[in-house]
């Protein structure tokens, strides 16, 4: 079940799309939804003033899917580290 | 290559006095003013209370909410100006058409609201970021980019700045495009959205607004009606057009262009003088010729004065007869717009055999003494026609139509 964060996350997600956020789900990634690169960084500049928190260019680049954006936000909240999750 | 002619097929336009040629044509027709006070703005520290905006504008009605998220209030007029002006051309594209299809647009300021908003974040409100559509959105060239991507068109494309002369030097421009057969059609014009708050105390700041409204050549003048809006027009080769069938304005038969040289600011005539008789030259005309004048008349002091003194310059006895106006009287002044949209008035002009007024004449001064056809419009078919636009910087730029 979707907690707090994971809510925000999508309705943020759909409102810098302009898509329902019934068709997100958290396995989306970011091309099935239709973000291309302008939405992406419009999308990481609302997430940045939602959550309070500065994504840092190296993680915001490997972003692919709504997982990652909600576990990298996570992240960024807990005051872990900002290191991007482990090279591919 | 073929005596390359260059007509005008279609035309579009949004200002304060309507929202679509045909309404501003009304208004125009009628004399009726679209000053008043300014809504866009908190006018609270600010000096001047009155504009011409565009009123009751829903950026809904002509784009989706993700395409209104891309384009600041400069460009969304200034592709519903294009759209209307491709729609009234009626051209049929084609693939072969598209490659060779050039847009020109003028801008002053280009999306200065855009950027005013972001500053206003990081500089009033203390964040430490601007939105990420900012730069998009405030560059000049915004307008002519999404004009070619929403209709495919894939020729020259660019976007100059000769801030009140804008659309004049793109239409001009253009002109030059059609005639070297660096375009088979264009889509030239301006746009601009200068009613942001920064822009206003700027504005504010060189003391040219008018407290109450915009009263051009009149003794009691006291200054500019700021504005906004964009016109764009058709053009095409005239052989081209005839081929086809289009309904043709007018000949854009052509344009003057010349610098003062002289002040950043202050209007002086010399320069206006070479430019009118250039565009005369131009088009291979003489000034008897030309039956109506539609002014850059901004209602400032200075710049009534000059442009009267410029005129009786270049037409000697002929300026006892030929119609100046200012519709900015009515539309105030859309700076990089202006031209386009004078463009448009004038082209309307010429089609319907009535000369719009200048609106809110009160008085005659003895420096403005031609016939400025004073807040009733006039019925009169004109031969040819001239449309002024002079810019602070003193780069100005002439269009003259000949009727077909």
């Amino acid at each position: 079940m979707a907690d707090i964060l994971e809510e925000k996350v999508f309705s943020t997600l759909a409102s810098v799309k302009h898509i329902p956020q019934e068709k997100i789900t958290i396995d989306s990634s970011l091309a099935d939804l239709g973000f291309d690169s302008l939405d992406t960084i419009s999308l990481l500049f609302e997430l940045e003033n939602a959550f309070q928190i500065s994504i840092p260019d190296e993680r915001a680049r490997s972003i692919r899917t709504v997982r990652e954006i909600v576990e990298g936000v996570r992240a960024l909240k807990n005051g872990n580290s900002l290191k991007p999750s482990s090279p591919g | 290559m073929p005596n390359r002619r260059v007509a005008v097929t279609g035309l579009g336009a949004i200002c304060a006095i309507g929202a679509n040629a045909a309404e501003i044509w009304d208004s125009l027709r009628t004399g009726r003013p679209g000053i008043g006070p300014l809504t866009l703005v908190d006018t609270a520290g600010l000096r001047m209370v009155n504009a011409a905006e565009v009123h009751g504008y829903d950026p809904a009605i002509h784009f989706t909410p993700s395409q209104i998220d891309h384009l600041d209030r400069f460009a969304q007029f200034a592709l519903i100006a294009a759209r209307e002006a491709i729609q009234d051309s009626g051209v049929a594209w084609t693939d072969e058409l598209r490659e060779r299809a050039a847009i020109v647009t003028g801008s002053g300021i280009g999306g200065q609201s855009t950027q005013d908003a972001g500053f206003q974040d990081v500089y009033m409100r203390g964040r430490d970021r601007v939105h990420p559509l900012t730069i998009p959105r405030t560059m000049a060239n915004a307008g002519a980019s999404h004009i070619s991507m929403e209709f495919g068109l894939k020729g020259p494309a660019f976007t100059l700045s000769t801030a009140c002369s804008s659309s004049n030097h793109a239409i001009g421009l253009a002109m030059q495009l059609i005639r070297s057969g660096g375009a088979e059609i264009a889509i030239a014009g301006g746009s601009e959205a200068p009613l942001s708050f920064g822009m206003l105390k700027a504005w504010d700041a060189m003391r040219v607004i008018a407290p109450d409204t915009c009263r051009p050549f009149s003794r009691d003048r006291r200054g500019m009606i700021l504005g906004e809006g964009a016109g764009m027009l058709v053009l095409e080769p005239l052989y081209a057009a005839r081929a086809r069938g289009a309904h043709i304005y007018a000949e854009l038969a052509g344009a003057g262009m010349s610098a003062d040289a002289h002040h950043i600011t202050q209007p002086a005539s010399a320069g206006p003088v070479r430019a009118i008789r250039a565009a005369l030259a131009d088009a291979g005309m003489q000034p008897e010729q030309i039956g109506y004048i539609n002014a850059h008349g901004t209602g400032t002091i200075g710049n009534d004065a000059t442009e009267t003194r410029a005129i009786r310059e270049v037409f000697g006895a002929a300026a006892e007869k030929v119609a100046v106006t200012s519709t900015k009287s009515m539309h105030g002044h859309a700076l990089g717009a202006a031209g386009a949209i004078e463009a448009v008035a004038t082209l309307l002009a010429m089609k319907h055999g009535i000369l719009p007024p200048t609106a809110n004449f009160t008085a005659r001064d003895p420096e403005c003494d031609l016939d400025y056809v004073p807040n009733t419009a006039r019925p009169a078919r004109v031969e040819a026609a001239l449309s002024n636009s002079f810019a602070f910087g003193g780069l100005n730029a002439v269009l003259a139509f000949h009727a077909l």
